[in-house]
């Protein structure tokens, strides 16, 4: 099952700080205001020659941290890589934000106390535990685009293709193609080894 | 900046890095996100590309990089670029544009030896008073490398909105009609034709006919119509009246400058309307309280029709969902006020019309109501000749539209069913057969294909040389090898080497662009000719105040010691009907003791114009929530302006607007961007509580373009926004 | 006091509108430092330290904190057995009402705070879900009345809680607690174990305290903590939650005892938190240097 393995793959030479693809998924979702699943990032702006643009969300790790330590073992790994969990059984005690390497998990302030509520990341929209597509699941997990068949709407709608999501193989396909093109030169997306540990 | 502007079309740009190793050079006073991606950068001080270019052009000639046979078979008036070119030495040059010898040589070298090249640009170069003249040394440019007419040579100006290209085209302009016929009596009698009506009833709706050739107001310009008369205001011309009403339609009223005089200019009107999707910001700046009228228009979404794109092609746009509550259309507002004014009947005729195979329209019998957009959009194909929109019927656009998937990414050329057509039929597109232009003045392709010359607009000669093109520069598969002018009853037989038939003469119209049974293009096109004729480019505008590009500083020029070599037009009376000063205001005074800060402006990614759709969404909002001024920390500490604290800035106009520092290396330590996105503030002053209850966006804030100075380009009157001065100061 | 709750929800509410929004320290500008500084050559790779010790380490110590203190007196219960004192004699009233009712509030934060924090380190055991999330807000709720008695107490007993040579000698015998033998001890009022939890309670509940609130509140600004830690938002948050989780260990650990000295090995000493009187016979042998002193006072 190697060759189905999900991925992110955001190229610095194309990222450009558009932001569309952090939209795209806050609206596609309705995420509450404050949440981002996907943030860009940019890096010694306005440096010539230093300036790097990318594009994060949960990268869904192999041996996610975040799943090692969360207390009351929320999450589950799909088949095909996806780390998800389980907002009904999340407490919201911050742990997999500690364990990330992505600052990728969120959590919206909940209640009078303002205590933090379950946490939200990127589902690589692939919804939740709930019923495929039930309004619950939209409600807690945001649109399941994987089970309709569609490409998550971040990668669908990054201006210059620069985001790409897919099964291991075909991102590879993708990134040799574009090194090749630009002779050798230009494989770069942070956290890609981290997160994958370059498998 | 197309990767602020036009992040999708970028993608084409980086495509062409990563595939061609296509070097990417990046012209602009600011390290802007399309300059992070780019191999070279010059960082040239706002309007200087004059200058910049002339340099390039000096170091062309002296090294014999030009392309000498194109110049010599396709360009008019080359020497005199040439003479001028030869001023600017690089050492001239650095001065004037603060870019350093090295790089423009450097920059030069990699592009003149990379044929071909092609020339980005959008309001960088056209929000100045020379923004003219820059917008006509690019091209200028491109012709001494040869590089104009080539696949992936040419010019490619990023137009703004989604249809900027459609709605020049269909002629929202003061001085053209649609399809940039001209504002003369011949147009006139053409239009009356086309539209059903007599010429006399046209006529009998101006003061006299004499208004019918003058240029209307500019939007950038209204209210000087409105405040004339008030002390330290411009002249008009305007047949002795101010003008009374406004209705602003689909324009966010802050992306003009001189904000505070459009704020004026709205308390002074009798009466304003907005017809807009939004809660149109001219009703919250106003002070007015009463003959202000909001209607509600619907979006795109809610309405259909064609629209152009930036390479000339167009789409069909479904509509999506009816009109939601109240709101209408903008057609059907137009309508409504067609109705109430008296000559609805007028307006639509001929979209009850159809047009008979001599070239003559008539009712269309039993014909009840027009189906609004096809009869529109057919009666465009019909008439719009002057660009080739012939081949523009709403059959073939909804075709492309539903298989664009059909087209090859890169050239646009039709597969399959689609074979032998141009995705979007780029206009010129001649007749309903015509496939499309993808790339216009190519000559290396049959007209049938899509080739074409430069047009014969001006007339054969000029002192002597003639103005038509060279021997061997006529599109293929032509039947006059060289230049030849535009088709007319008269030439067609001579130029097509036969003698046509009585019943052939009797379709033709007196020339190509008014034979509306389409008789003279269909032969000009077998023949393997350009409707248009075959002529020389003009480098030389005999007619403009510059007839060659010339470098003028701004009129707030940050060097006052280049204000005298380089000094701006005289003023200029009755332009568009407003006296528009140019020297008086450049002349007043030494304006950088006082404004010694470089001020440009711009947009941001986040958002689009006045801004009022995106300040609309609360994901937008997040990310860009309030507005700003970019500054490098070096200047802002000079200051005493913290990172993230309030600051002021004034400009020469006695203007002042209050906005969060926010420290950049993106800009030089002498100078200061600003987004001109936001609005609903005044010189501090929050407006916003105008808003109808439940109106008000996220996000409100200061405009750009309150501070936005006086200056207006020579021959467009498009605000100089991109060059300003000002003054910072910590709040 | 109405005063404070303001400033409190003040606090909170500020903490919600700058949640997650452009100044946010972790998902805003800032992100890009927490995850640039995350595992690099010369940082002190908190991320992943807390991973491996939270994953594989955590739950075991405490558990075995669970288990093996209360054995450990369990065990002493059954060898040593109860030390019994006549509750016939004198009593001294050594704890006025402001004593008891500190000592109370914070004992009662206590037997929420800890059980609760059980509950959350063996989250997965109770299935997640309302009861893990109510005994983490329980665990949240019931800091404030700890933290509120918490430096009174440091205050009160801060005289009798400082350490002197006595208290070696205390020490080598471990205060006698290990034989049956009653033998008189020369402490003041409190004896060497009693002070060391003072100070455990006192800094180690401080140290509690904060990094909880730090956990809590997670999406703060305070410059000053980032300048003095020169951590990056995020690992201060990974510090905190091993610091919280290693200070646990320790603080239940003599938690545990301190409740078995006061409830199991002493039989009745826990009447002196509820009424404020200590027994003759117990300060006698126990605080002999305080019972001397107490004498000449003719408190007896
Ligand atoms: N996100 C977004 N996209 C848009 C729009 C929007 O509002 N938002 N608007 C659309 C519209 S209407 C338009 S017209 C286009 C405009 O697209 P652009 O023209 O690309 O947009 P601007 O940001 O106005 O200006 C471009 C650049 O010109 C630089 N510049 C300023 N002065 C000079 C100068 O003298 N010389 C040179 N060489 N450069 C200079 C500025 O620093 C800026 O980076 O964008 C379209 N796309
Ligand atoms: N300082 C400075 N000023 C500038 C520029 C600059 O670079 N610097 N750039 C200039 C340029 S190039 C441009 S193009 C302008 C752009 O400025 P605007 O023309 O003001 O652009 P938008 O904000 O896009 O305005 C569109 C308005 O139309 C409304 N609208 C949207 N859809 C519809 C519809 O279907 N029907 C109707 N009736 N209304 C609709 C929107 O709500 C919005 O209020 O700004 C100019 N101003
Ligand atoms: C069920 C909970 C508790 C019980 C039954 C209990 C009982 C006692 C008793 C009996 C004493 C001895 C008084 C004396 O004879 O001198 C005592 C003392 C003390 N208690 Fe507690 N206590 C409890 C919780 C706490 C908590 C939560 C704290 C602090 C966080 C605390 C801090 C102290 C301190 C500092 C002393 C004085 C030193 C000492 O005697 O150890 N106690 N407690
Ligand atoms: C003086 C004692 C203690 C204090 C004042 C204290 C306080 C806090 C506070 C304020 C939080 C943050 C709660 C939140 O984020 O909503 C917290 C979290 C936590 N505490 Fe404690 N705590 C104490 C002792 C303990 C002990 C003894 C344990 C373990 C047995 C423990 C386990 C935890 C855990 C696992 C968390 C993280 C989960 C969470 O944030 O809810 N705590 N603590
Ligand atoms: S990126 Fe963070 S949240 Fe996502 S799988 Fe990795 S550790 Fe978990
Ligand atoms: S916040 Fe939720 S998902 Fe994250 S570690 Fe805690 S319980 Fe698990
Ligand atoms: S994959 Fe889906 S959920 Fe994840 S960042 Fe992209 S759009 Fe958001
Ligand atoms: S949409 Fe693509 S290019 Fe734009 S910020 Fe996201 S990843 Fe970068
Ligand atoms: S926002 Fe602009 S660049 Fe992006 S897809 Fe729409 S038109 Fe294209
Ligand atoms: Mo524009």
């Amino acid at each position: 099952m190697e060759n189905a393995r999900m991925k992110f793959y955001c190229d610095e030479s194309r990222c450009i700080e558009c932001d569309g693809c952090s939209i795209a998924c806050a609206e596609a979702h309705e995420l509450p205001a404050g949440i981002a699943r996907r943030k860009v990032i940019t890096i010694h702006e306005g440096i010539p020659g230093k300036e790097v643009s990318t594009s994060i969300a949960c990268m869904h790790c192999t041996d996610a941290p975040c799943e090692q330590v969360c207390p009351v073992d929320c999450f589950y790994i799909r088949e095909d890589g996806v780390v998800l969990h389980d907002k009904e059984k999340c407490i919201g005690c911050g742990y997999c934000l500690y364990a990330c390497p992505f600052g990728a998990p969120q959590f919206p302030r909940e209640g009078i106390f303002g205590s933090k509520g379950a946490m939200d990341k990127c589902t690589m929209c692939a919804g939740g535990p709930l019923a495929t597509n039930s309004h619950h699941e939209f409600e807690l997990y945001g649109q399941n685009r994987i089970a309709e068949g569609k490409v998550p709407v971040c990668a669908a709608m990054c201006s210059t293709k620069a985001l790409l999501v897919g099964d291991a193989e075909s991102v590879s396909n993708v990134i040799r193609a574009r090194v090749a093109a630009r002779g050798g030169k230009g494989f770069n997306s942070y956290g890609w080894d981290k997160a994958y540990k370059n498998q | 900046n197309p990767a602020v502007n036009h992040p999708v079309g970028f993608g084409h740009i980086l495509k062409a890095k990563e595939r061609n190793n296509a070097k990417i050079i990046v012209i602009d006073p600011r390290f802007t996100k399309s300059a992070a991606k780019a191999d070279y950068f010059a960082q040239i001080r706002p309007g200087t590309d004059i200058p910049f270019v002339y340099g390039m052009l000096h170091i062309i000639f002296k090294n014999g990089w030009e392309d000498k046979k194109y110049i010599e078979d396709r360009v008019y008036g080359m020497d005199e670029i040439r003479a001028e070119a030869a001023k600017w030495t690089p050492q001239v040059v650095a001065d004037v544009t603060g870019v350093s010898a090295e790089t423009l040589m450097e920059i030069t070298t990699v592009y003149a030896k990379n044929s071909p090249g092609t020339l980005l640009w959008a309001m960088g170069l056209t929000q100045h008073t020379i923004g003219t003249g820059n917008t006509r040394i690019a091209p200028i440019l491109q012709m001494a490398l040869g590089y104009m007419g080539k696949a992936g040579g040419g010019t490619n100006i990023l137009r703004g909105h989604d249809n900027v290209q459609g709605a020049t085209d269909m002629g929202c302009l003061s001085d053209t009609l649609p399809g940039y016929y001209g504002l003369v009596e011949g147009s006139w009698k053409y239009y009356a034709r086309m539209w059903g009506v007599e010429y006399d009833y046209i006529k009998s709706q101006f003061k006299d006919a004499s208004w019918m050739g003058k240029p209307g107001f500019t939007l950038a310009r209204w209210w000087a119509g409105v405040l004339a008369g008030k002390p330290g205001e411009d002249a008009i011309e305007n047949a002795g009246t101010n003008l009374k009403a406004l209705v602003v339609m689909g324009c966010g009223i802050t992306s003009t400058s001189q904000n505070l005089k459009i704020q004026q200019g709205l308390d002074n009107l009798e009466l304003l309307v907005i017809a807009d999707p939004f809660v149109n910001e001219a009703a919250i700046l106003t002070n007015r309280k009463d003959n202000l009228f909001i209607l509600p228009s619907a979006t795109q979404f809610e309405s259909s029709g064609t629209v152009s794109a930036t390479n000339r092609s167009a789409q069909w746009r479904y509509k999506v969902v009816e009109p939601l509550y109240e709101s209408k259309a903008d057609q059907d507002i137009m309508f409504e006020l067609a109705k109430r004014l008296g000559f609805y009947e007028e307006y639509t005729r001929s979209m009850m019309m159809r047009l008979k195979s001599d070239g003559h329209l008539e009712m269309t019998p039993d014909k009840k109501t027009f189906q609004w957009p096809e009869d529109a959009t057919i009666e465009i194909s019909r008439t719009l000749r002057t660009i080739g929109m012939m081949g523009w019927t709403p059959e073939r656009i909804k075709k492309h539209t539903d298989n664009w998937h059909m087209f090859d990414e890169i050239t646009g050329a039709g597969k399959g069913d689609m074979k032998g057509e141009y995705y979007g039929l780029p206009w010129p597109c001649w007749s309903v057969k015509h496939g499309g232009t993808p790339n216009l003045y190519n000559v290396d392709v049959p007209v049938s294909e899509g080739g074409m010359g430069f047009r014969n607009n001006f007339g054969l000669e000029k002192d002597g040389v003639s103005l038509l093109s060279g021997k061997g520069s006529a599109p293929i598969g032509s039947k006059v090898d060289g230049g030849y002018p535009e088709i007319t009853k008269e030439n067609i037989e001579k130029l097509i080497g036969r003698t046509l038939s009585a019943a052939e003469k009797d379709l033709c119209g007196a020339n190509w662009k008014t034979c509306t049974s389409g008789k003279l293009v269909d032969l000009a096109l077998e023949a393997g000719l350009t409707p248009y004729g075959n002529a020389k480019a003009r480098a030389v505008v005999w007619n403009f105040p510059d007839r060659i590009p010339l470098h003028r500083e701004p009129l707030y020029s940050p060097r006052p010691d280049l204000v005298e070599k380089y000094p701006t037009y005289a003023d200029k009376a009755n332009h568009f009907r407003v006296t528009t000063k140019y020297a008086t205001i450049q002349k007043e005074k030494d304006y950088t003791k006082e404004f010694p800060i470089v001020m440009t402006t711009g947009r941001l990614v986040t958002m689009m114009g006045a801004g009022l759709e995106n300040r609309a969404s609360k994901y937008i909002c997040a990310l860009t929530p309030e507005m700003f001024c970019d500054i490098h920390p070096e200047l802002a500490q000079k200051n005493g302006i913290k990172n993230g604290h309030m600051m002021w800035v004034h400009s020469p106009a006695g203007t002042k607007i209050k906005v969060k520092a926010k420290y950049s290396y993106t800009v030089l330590p002498g100078m200061v961007f600003l987004p001109f996105h936001f609005g609903g503030f005044m010189q501090g002053v929050d407006m916003t509580g105008n808003f109808p209850a439940g109106t008000k966006p996220y996000a409100s804030g200061e405009c750009a373009n309150t501070v936005v100075s006086y200056g207006y380009d020579i021959i467009t009157q498009i605000p100089a926004s991109k060059a300003g001065l000002c003054r910072v100061e910590k709040a | 006091m109405r005063k404070y709750i303001y400033t409190l929800i003040a606090l909170l509410g500020f903490a919600t509108v700058a949640f997650g929004a452009a100044d946010s320290q972790i998902w805003g500008e800032m992100r890009i430092q927490n995850i640039l500084g995350y595992g690099q050559e010369e940082s002190l790779k908190l991320g992943a330290w807390f991973t491996f010790l939270q994953s594989k380490y955590f739950a075991w110590v405490f558990l075995g904190v669970l288990i093996g203190v209360p054995t450990v007196f369990f065990l002493h219960y059954k060898i040593v057995g109860q030390k019994v004192f006549p509750h016939s004699h004198n009593k001294h009233y050594a704890f006025n009402l402001f004593h008891r009712t500190i000592h109370q509030v914070a004992a009662v934060s206590f037997m929420v705070i800890i059980p609760t924090g059980f509950i959350i380190v063996f989250g997965d055991f109770f299935g997640g879900g309302t009861l893990v999330r109510m005994a983490k807000n329980l665990h949240g709720i019931f800091t404030i009345p700890f933290a509120i008695v918490i430096l009174p107490m440091a205050l009160m007993w801060i005289k009798e809680a400082i350490f002197n040579l006595e208290d070696i000698k205390w020490f080598m015998i471990l205060g006698g607690y290990l034989s049956k033998k009653k033998r008189i001890i020369n402490a003041t009022q409190f004896n060497a174990g009693q002070k060391m939890w003072y100070w455990v309670c006192i800094l180690g509940g401080l140290v509690m305290i904060l990094s909880g609130a730090m956990m809590f509140f997670m999406d703060f600004k305070i410059e000053m903590l980032h300048n003095l830690t020169g951590l990056s938002h995020i690992d201060m948050l990974r510090a905190s939650a091993i610091i919280h989780n290693v200070m646990g260990f320790i603080l239940v650990a003599v938690f545990f005892t301190h409740i078995y000295m006061a409830a199991v090995a002493i039989k009745g000493a826990i009447h002196s938190i509820i009424t404020g009187y200590v027994e003759e016979e117990e300060v006698k042998f126990l605080h002999n240097a305080w019972y001397k002193k107490l004498k000449e006072k003719g408190k007896f």
